[in-house]
């Protein structure tokens, strides 16, 4: 940690860490400082020149000042007030008027401070450019007639390595354009929508916002994305019961201050036309419905014989239903259990201590191949990139070509396992013969304080031993609840998988998206899924549960922090959460059965030692790591349900193309 | 065109103008065609604002507002501008301000003293003087001028006129009228005469 320094803001004694961007120092403290153009972790341009404050007697501008001992800061003043009404004046005098009917309104930057600073109207030259509108694509609307040009979008854009925005003309009358002034989908975007969620005003916003209720009307919730292993934090609109908008729910300034177009545009699936919202019966090769009375019978009927059962679950729900489908299992005896986390990790591989990668000032990437362009992992790519961006150097260690490889500092391509055991043989012993690349790798894992190594689960043993030097290490699932299916005690390994998925046994209950097809061997297939999925137009019986937003919960994602989901919207009439069914079903069968909530999931988790183990360098072959397939096929009913499906066929055009 | 000049190079040669506005707006433009680098917003903003003003005052539809709010941009500007290009501009206009007030308030009453701002100005051909040569006449390129050629054996003619909305006041019928016949006057002294 920085010092403290002593530091007067607006004739108050602080003590606050030296080097702290002012902005952000003041914001610590209470202060705002207003400004348009900042963006929390990076450095302060200085472009709308709001943030002027008197330091010292001199005018200076705060975003890009540090803090510095016995600096003496006022904030606001009469001539700064002044200033900041001009510019503000200056501003209005070129964006449109209209926020009546603004879709922003309400969090609009520039109607905060013009409201603040008590501008009404300008009193300069009304300036009308009568841009076009981009609205080509279903997610994200741009109208350059309401930009300010602060620039937030281009730098984020630009930070995260997408890089579709740019600056075209300067001044007055310039616009925020992409590569030849394309619409976006031709420009390369990827539709993650990180400019939508920094842009002040309503130059860059979603879609379908228009006439979506306004947004003192919505309530927020906080929720986390259970599309792939990043398990994105987000933040929930919910407009009479139906979700308006979903934005990112990291900290402003944070690494992990994204979210990729499943997040935030996937959330149309919920109403789609393959949701199930009635109990369902096979009856002739056809869907009946029937009532839960009915259906929970029929299944409390298959599930007597607790060794013809096998149940499967995914990685992707959450930590309380796990936990209750385990005690349920146990309680009937049930010993045929497993989850898709056995298809690229097990216990083993999962269970290692906690890690938080803002911390690091070295990472190095093993055999793991995260990309925002195919949204695998996308989130772990920004954090990524984002932290080389801020100084981190970058280390690639992979058998395959990577696009990180473009930002990082070393890349070792090869077989991994190879890599590892050579550099640790470096550091135990310096005069072995190593190759040039390897030898500048340990000495930047030498010099660094606090190393990084993030692997795929089936290289995470070997990449481990870097732990028990110096460091932390993780390996990055593929699902979002992964680790805590694991951690919730979920038995977990492939062999049992493959028995129950393909063998088979003679009851087969899959829970969630699991991708496999029917066993041969199987005489009676449950399916409890939100929605109609490959597998579940197979089954026999159907058995609807709550989307990812209709339920509480928590996940614990590969880093190991403890993240909830709160309840945005109620569930549909007919449908229940996995526990009120498992609970329904125990209470049919006259089992006793704990439903679990939160305060087990934590007490679990507080009851689980977490450490590196001593062990061969070696890569798991039982371990299938295909990121691309798996994350796609268990998105498949969000994909197909959404407006996502439109992205897919024009990535399909362009890459043809 | 301009665009490679520096602000060193546009300060000398807005020099060769010596009505204030016309200085002010040269140097304006010069400034937002090449030097300004729209990194900063209010600079680029407040000279975009600037520049409509001070055209409005040259064209002669300024009003005595007009000066005050100038005065208020450039200095905003010149404490507000994150370079020195910005500073050095928004200086220039507070001093062509302070010191020649009078012509601003000249050009609002839409005369320009300088016979620089071309929209306050009216080419008018003094009867006295002509001597219907038609000289005039054929180097017009707007075919604004009107009359008819003295001839000898003829009596009853056109007497030579411009039209001023046609008039480009390019100045060419100047330099050719050997009488001295025809001269510059402001907007304001012909609305005066039409008036009387």
């Amino acid at each position: 940690m920085a010092k403290l320094v002593k530091v007067r803001i607006d004739g108050k004694e602080y003590n606050l860490p030296e080097g702290m961007n002012l902005i952000d120092a003041a914001e610590s403290v209470g202060i705002h400082i207003p400004n348009l153009c900042y963006l929390k972790g990076m450095k302060g341009i200085g472009a709308c020149r709001m943030c002027m404050v008197e330091i010292g007697g001199r005018m200076s501008i705060a975003c890009n000042t540090r803090i510095k001992e016995g600096m003496d800061i006022i904030t606001e003043n009469e001539k700064i007030k002044e200033m900041r009404k001009f510019i503000i004046d200056l501003i209005i005098s070129m964006h449109p008027l209209d926020c009546m009917t603004c879709s922003k309104a309400g969090v609009c930057e520039l109607q905060k401070y013009a409201y603040e600073y008590g501008v009404k109207k300008t009193s300069f030259t009304r300036k009308q450019f009568g841009f076009s509108i981009d609205d080509k694509n279903p997610f994200i609307k741009r109208e350059p007639d309401y930009c300010i040009l602060c620039g937030r979008c281009i730098r984020i854009c630009k930070e995260q390595g997408t890089a579709v925005l740019d600056f075209y003309g300067r001044g007055v009358g310039s616009k925020v354009v992409t590569a030849e002034d394309k619409p976006l989908q031709e420009a390369g975007c990827t539709f993650c929508g990180s400019c939508l969620d920094v842009c002040p005003v309503n130059a860059i916003s979603e879609a379908d916002k228009w006439r979506k209720g306004r947004e003192w009307e919505y309530k927020k919730v906080n929720s986390v994305c259970l599309s792939c292993g990043s398990a994105c934090e987000t933040i929930v609109s919910i407009y009479n019961n139906d979700i308006a908008k979903v934005n990112i729910g990291a900290e402003k300034g944070s690494i992990e201050y994204y979210l990729c177009a499943y997040g935030r545009f996937g959330f149309d699936y919920i109403n789609s036309e393959t949701r199930i919202v009635t109990p369902q019966k096979k009856v002739n090769g056809e869907f009946k419905p029937i009532s839960w009375q009915e259906a929970l019978e029929t299944v409390a009927e298959m599930l007597k014989g607790p060794e013809q059962v096998g149940i499967v679950t995914t990685g992707n729900l959450v930590n309380e239903d796990i936990l209750t489908i385990k005690n349920f299992a146990e309680a009937l005896g049930i010993k045929n259990i497993s989850s898709t986390v056995s298809l690229y990790a097990d216990n083993e591989s999962l269970l290692g201590p906690s890690v938080e990668i803002d911390k690091a000032d070295l990472l190095i990437i093993v055999g793991l191949n995260p990309s925002q362009w195919d949204r695998v992992l996308a989130g772990i790519d920004v954090a990524i990139r984002r932290k080389v961006a801020r100084g981190a150097k970058l280390i690639i260690m992979n058998s395959e070509s990577s696009k990180l490889s473009d930002i990082a500092n070393i890349v070792l391509k090869g077989e991994e396992t190879d890599f590892i055991s050579a550099m640790l043989k470096a550091l135990n012993n310096s005069n072995i013969d190593i190759s040039e690349d390897v030898k500048s790798a340990v000495e930047y894992f030498e010099k660094a304080e606090n190393p990084l190594v993030i692997s795929s689960t089936p290289l995470f043993e070997a990449a481990s031993q870097f732990g028990l030097i110096k460091g932390s290490v993780v390996a990055v699932p593929l699902e979002a609840n992964a680790k805590g299916t694991v951690m919730m005690g979920l038995k977990c390994n492939s062999k049992d998988y493959k028995d129950i998925t393909s063998k088979g046994v003679k009851v087969l209950y899959a829970i969630g998206e699991v991708p496999i097809k029917r066993p041969d061997s199987t005489e009676f297939l449950i399916v409890q899924h939100s929605h109609l999925n490959e597998l579940g137009k197979e089954a026999d019986i159907l058995l609807p549960t709550t989307t990812s937003y209709e339920m509480q919960g928590t996940v614990i994602d590969y880093q190991g922090n403890l993240k909830r989901l709160q309840k945005a919207i109620e569930p549909l009439e007919d449908v229940m959460t996995n526990r009120e069914i498992f609970k329904n079903l125990a209470d049919k069968m006259n089992v006793p059965l704990k439903v679990a909530d939160t305060s087990d999931v934590i007490k679990i988790i507080e009851g689980i030692k977490l450490e590196f183990k001593n062990k061969e360098i070696s890569k798991r072959t039982d371990l299938i790591y295909k990121p691309k397939d798996l994350i796609s096929s268990i998105n498949k009913t969000m994909i197909e349900g959404s407006r996502l499906f439109w992205l897919k066929e024009i990535e399909k055009i362009t890459m043809n193309v | 065109m301009n665009e490679k000049k520096n602000l060193k190079e546009i300060f000398k040669d807005i020099q060769q103008h010596s009505c204030v506005v016309k200085q002010c707006l040269k140097l304006i433009e010069y400034f937002l065609a090449g030097p300004m680098c729209g990194r900063c917003l209010p600079c680029p903003m407040s000279s975009y604002e600037m520049k409509i003003i001070l055209n409005k005052i040259s064209i002669g539809n300024g009003k005595l507002q007009n000066i005050e709010l100038l005065q208020e941009i450039a200095q905003n500007m010149f404490i507000l501008s994150m370079c020195k290009k910005g500073k050095d501009v928004a200086k220039f206009i507070i001093e062509s301000l302070e010191k020649h007030k009078d012509e601003y308030i000249a050009h609002i009453e839409k005369c320009c003293n300088k016979n620089e701002c071309l929209a306050l100005k009216i080419y008018k051909i003094i009867s006295e003087k002509c001597v219907m040569c038609g000289k005039c006449l054929e180097v017009c390129n707007e075919s604004a001028i009107v009359g008819e050629k003295k001839l000898p054996f003829r009596i009853g003619y056109i007497p030579f006129e411009i039209i001023p909305q046609r008039c480009s006041r390019c100045g060419e019928c100047i330099k050719v009228c050997e009488y001295g016949a025809i001269e510059i006057v402001n907007i304001k002294e012909l609305e005066t005469v039409l008036v009387e």
